[in-house]
C-alpha cells in the first residue's frame, strides 16, 4: 500500500512539474526572431506520431 | 444507432465533459469575456483554471480502470438536458448583449448572473448524462481519488508559479536560471573552438558579429525536460506491473539530464554551423527539428531500457525465455505463458503495418533537419518506403490486394471534395495558398527538377497510399478493436474504430496544429477510404481509392500550379 502510494506520488508529482515546465515554456504563435525554440509545435503531430508507432513497433512480441 | 451512443458510465462521463467544452465554446469564445469566477471551472489554464484541469486529468487517468468496471446501461435525462438548454441560452444571450455595448460604467453586470446561470446549465447537463446514483457509484467505485485529484490539483496550480521561476524573468523576481545555466554550457563549449563567438549574460545572446542567437526561456531546455518528464513519468505508471522499482526511478534523472545535455548539443552545433556560413535554410531546419528527433530517440532509448535491461523489467522477455522459470519469486515453477502474464505486447505483425509509416516520417524528419523550407531529399522517402514494404512483403501478402471499380470511383470522389474548397476560392479569385516550393523547384535544373517531380508523383500513388492504409485502416482501425489486430476481419470494422482511426488520419494531414480544414478533410477521406475497405474486406479496394485520389491531387497541383496542396 505504502509502495504505490510512493509510486503514484512521484508519477503525479514528474506528471505536474512536466506540464508546468513544458505548458509555460512553449512559445505558440510568433516567433522571436533570432531565438531557438526547442520544441517547434508545429512539427508536433508529426514527432509524436513517429514516436507513438516507433513505441507501438518496439512493444511487438517476438514472431514466433 | 443505439450502438453508437455511448450507454456505460466512463463514456457517459465523457460525453458529459466533451458537452461542457463545446457548450463553454460556444457561449464565450470570440463573444466576449469570460466571468472571472468561471475560471474555477477548469476553462481556462490562467490562474485558478489549473486547478480542476490538473485534478481532472489525475481523477480520469488513476480512476479509469476502475469506472471501466461499471457496467449498467445508462438512460440519458431527457428532461435534464432540455432544461440545461433554458440557462445556456439566456447565458449566450446575455453575452452577445454585452458586446453589443449593452454594459454599466465598464462593468459588465451580468457577469455573476451569467455564472450562476452557467453553472446550474451545467449541473442540470451532468445529471443529464448520469444519474444521481450513477455519479454516487462513480464516487464510491473511486474512493478518496477524487480528494486526492483536488489536492494534486492545487499542488499543480501552487507549484506553477515557483517552478516557472526557473526559466522565467519577472518583475518580481530576476531569475532566469535555466537561460543563464544553458548560456553559460554553450559559450563555454563553443568558445573553446571558436574564440570569436561571445556571449551576453544580460540579454542571454550569443554569436558573432554577424550571427548571433537569443536563448530565451522556451529554448532553455526547459520544454525538452518537461515533455521528457510527461514521457517517463507516464511510461513507468502504465507499465508498472513489468518494471522493477525503486531502481526504475534512476532512468527518469538519466533522461533529464539527456534532455538537457542534447539541448546544449542543439545550440552549439546551430551557433557553430550558422558561424562557418552555414545556410539559412538548413540552420532554421536543424533548429526546429532537431528537438524533436532529440526527445524521440531520449523517450525510445528511455522505454528500451525499461524493457530489455533486465535490471529494470520485472517479466520474463518472451514465450521462449520464460519456460520453466521462478514466477516472480514466489517459489512457483512453471511455463509461463504471455496471454497469462501481466506482458501484453502487440501482434508481431504490427512491423509490417507500421514501418513502412514510420520510415515515410523518419525520412521526412530527417530532410526537414537538413532544410526548413526545400524537401530536397523526398526521393529518400519513395525509395526507403519502397525498401519497407519489399522487405515485409511476405506478411503483406497475405492480405487481398485485389480491387474492383468501386475503388477508384471512391478516389474520385475524394479528390473532389479535397480539392472542391480550393476550386471555390480560386474561381472567386482568391489566390492560392502561399508556398515555396513553385519557386524552390524552378531554382533546380531541369533535369533535377523533373526527377523530383517524378518522384513526388511515384510516392504520392504508390508507397503513400500503400504504407497509409496499412498503418491507418490495416493497424489502427483493427487495434482499436482488439490487440490481436491481424486476426480481425475488414468487413467487421465498427463504426468506432472507423470513426477514430479517421480522425487519426485527419489530424495527420494537417499541416499545423490550427489547421481545420484539412482535418476535416482529412477525415472524410479516411471515412471513405474505410468504407470502400469494409464493404469488400479487400486492402487493394483501399489502396487504389487513395492512389488516385493522389494522383488527381498531383494533376491538380502541376496543372494549376496550387503547390500548396503538396
Amino acid at each position: 500500500m505504502k509502495k504505490n502510494l510512493l509510486m503514484n506520488t512521484l508519477v503525479v508529482l514528474g506528471l505536474v512539474l512536466g506540464t508546468c515546465a513544458s505548458a509555460h515554456g512553449m512559445v505558440f504563435g510568433g516567433r522571436i526572431p533570432a531565438s531557438t525554440p526547442e520544441i517547434d509545435p508545429s512539427l508536433a503531430i508529426s514527432g509524436l506520431t513517429l514516436l507513438a508507432g516507433s513505441l507501438a513497433v518496439l512493444r511487438a512480441k517476438r514472431s514466433k | 444507432m443505439g450502438y453508437l451512443w455511448p450507454c456505460y458510465f466512463l463514456a457517459r462521463l465523457y460525453l458529459f465533459f466533451v458537452l461542457v467544452a463545446l457548450e463553454y465554446g460556444y457561449c464565450f469564445t470570440g463573444r466576449g469575456t469570460i466571468p472571472g469566477h468561471l475560471t474555477i471551472l477548469g476553462m481556462t489554464t490562467d490562474g485558478y483554471g489549473q486547478i480542476p484541469i490538473f485534478a481532472l486529468l489525475v481523477f480520469l487517468g488513476f480512476g479509469h480502470f476502475r469506472l471501466r468496471t461499471l457496467k449498467e446501461k445508462l438512460p440519458f435525462g431527457r428532461f435534464f438536458f432540455y432544461a440545461h438548454l433554458v440557462p445556456i441560452a439566456a447565458v449566450l444571450f446575455l453575452t452577445i448583449a454585452v458586446r453589443e455595448g449593452f454594459n454599466w460604467q465598464h462593468f459588465d453586470p451580468f457577469g455573476y448572473i451569467k455564472s450562476v446561470l452557467y453553472l446550474l446549465a451545467t449541473i442540470l447537463l451532468a445529471f443529464a448524462c448520469l444519474p444521481l446514483r450513477s455519479w454516487i457509484a462513480g464516487m464510491r467505485a473511486t474512493g478518496h481519488l477524487w480528494l486526492y485529484s483536488l489536492l494534486v490539483g492545487v499542488a499543480g496550480w501552487a507549484f506553477g508559479n515557483p517552478v516557472k521561476l526557473l526559466w522565467k524573468v519577472t518583475s518580481t523576481a530576476q531569475s532566469g536560471w535555466m537561460q543563464t545555466e544553458t548560456l553559460y554550457a554553450v559559450s563555454a563549449v563553443v568558445q573553446r573552438f571558436n574564440p570569436k563567438i561571445i556571449s551576453n549574460f544580460s540579454t542571454f545572446t550569443i554569436g558573432t558579429p554577424e550571427y548571433s542567437i537569443t536563448i530565451a526561456p522556451g529554448c532553455s531546455g526547459v520544454e525538452g525536460l518537461g515533455l521528457v518528464l510527461i514521457f517517463t513519468s507516464l511510461w513507468l505508471w502504465v507499465y508498472r506491473k513489468e518494471t522493477r522499482f525503486p531502481q526504475a526511478f534512476l532512468l527518469i534523472p538519466a533522461a533529464l539530464v539527456c534532455s538537457w545535455l542534447l539541448n546544449i548539443v542543439r545550440l552549439c552545433a546551430l551557433i557553430s554551423i550558422a558561424c562557418a556560413g552555414g545556410s539559412l535554410a538548413f540552420t532554421a531546419g536543424f533548429h526546429a527539428q532537431f528537438g524533436w528527433v532529440a526527445f524521440t530517440l531520449i523517450a525510445l532509448f528511455f522505454s528500451l531500457a525499461t524493457q530489455r535491461l533486465s535490471w529494470f523489467r520485472k517479466l520474463p522477455l518472451s514465450d521462449s525465455d520464460s519456460a520453466g522459470q521462478n514466477i516472480g519469486g514466489l517459489g512457483a515453477t512453471a511455463v509461463v505463458r504471455e496471454p497469462q502474464s501481466a506482458y501484453q505486447g502487440e501482434s508481431p505483425a504490427i512491423r509490417a503495418y507500421l514501418i513502412p509509416l514510420l520510415v515515410i516520417l523518419t525520412a521526412a524528419s530527417i530532410s526537414k533537419l537538413t532544410s526548413a523550407y526545400f524537401d530536397w531529399m523526398y526521393p529518400l522517402r519513395f525509395i526507403a518506403v519502397a525498401v519497407a514494404l519489399w522487405f515485409f512483403w511476405p506478411e503483406l501478402k497475405k492480405l487481398n490486394w485485389r480491387f474492383g471499380w468501386f475503388g477508384p470511383v471512391a478516389g474520385v470522389a475524394v479528390f473532389l471534395m479535397w480539392i472542391a474548397p480550393f476550386w471555390y476560392a480560386s474561381l472567386m479569385g482568391h489566390p492560392h495558398a502561399a508556398s515555396s516550393l513553385g519557386s524552390d523547384l524552378a531554382a533546380l535544373s531541369p533535369s533535377a527538377r523533373w526527377a523530383w517531380i517524378a518522384f513526388r508523383v511515384a510516392a504520392a500513388v504508390i508507397t503513400v497510399p500503400i504504407a497509409e492504409e496499412l498503418a491507418f485502416r490495416g493497424y489502427l482501425a483493427r487495434r482499436l478493436m482488439s490487440r490481436e489486430f491481424d486476426q480481425v476481419s475488414f468487413t467487421r470494422l465498427t463504426v468506432f474504430a472507423i470513426g477514430i482511426s479517421s480522425l487519426v488520419f485527419g489530424v495527420e494531414h494537417m499541416k499545423d496544429l490550427m489547421d481545420w480544414q484539412h482535418l476535416l478533410l482529412g477525415t472524410v477521406a479516411g471515412l471513405a477510404f474505410a468504407a470502400v475497405l469494409r464493404w469488400r474486406g479487400r486492402m487493394g479496394d483501399a489502396v487504389v481509392a487513395h492512389a488516385i485520389s493522389n494522383l488527381l491531387l498531383a494533376a491538380w497541383v502541376l496543372g494549376a500550379g496550387d503547390w500548396s496542396q503538396w
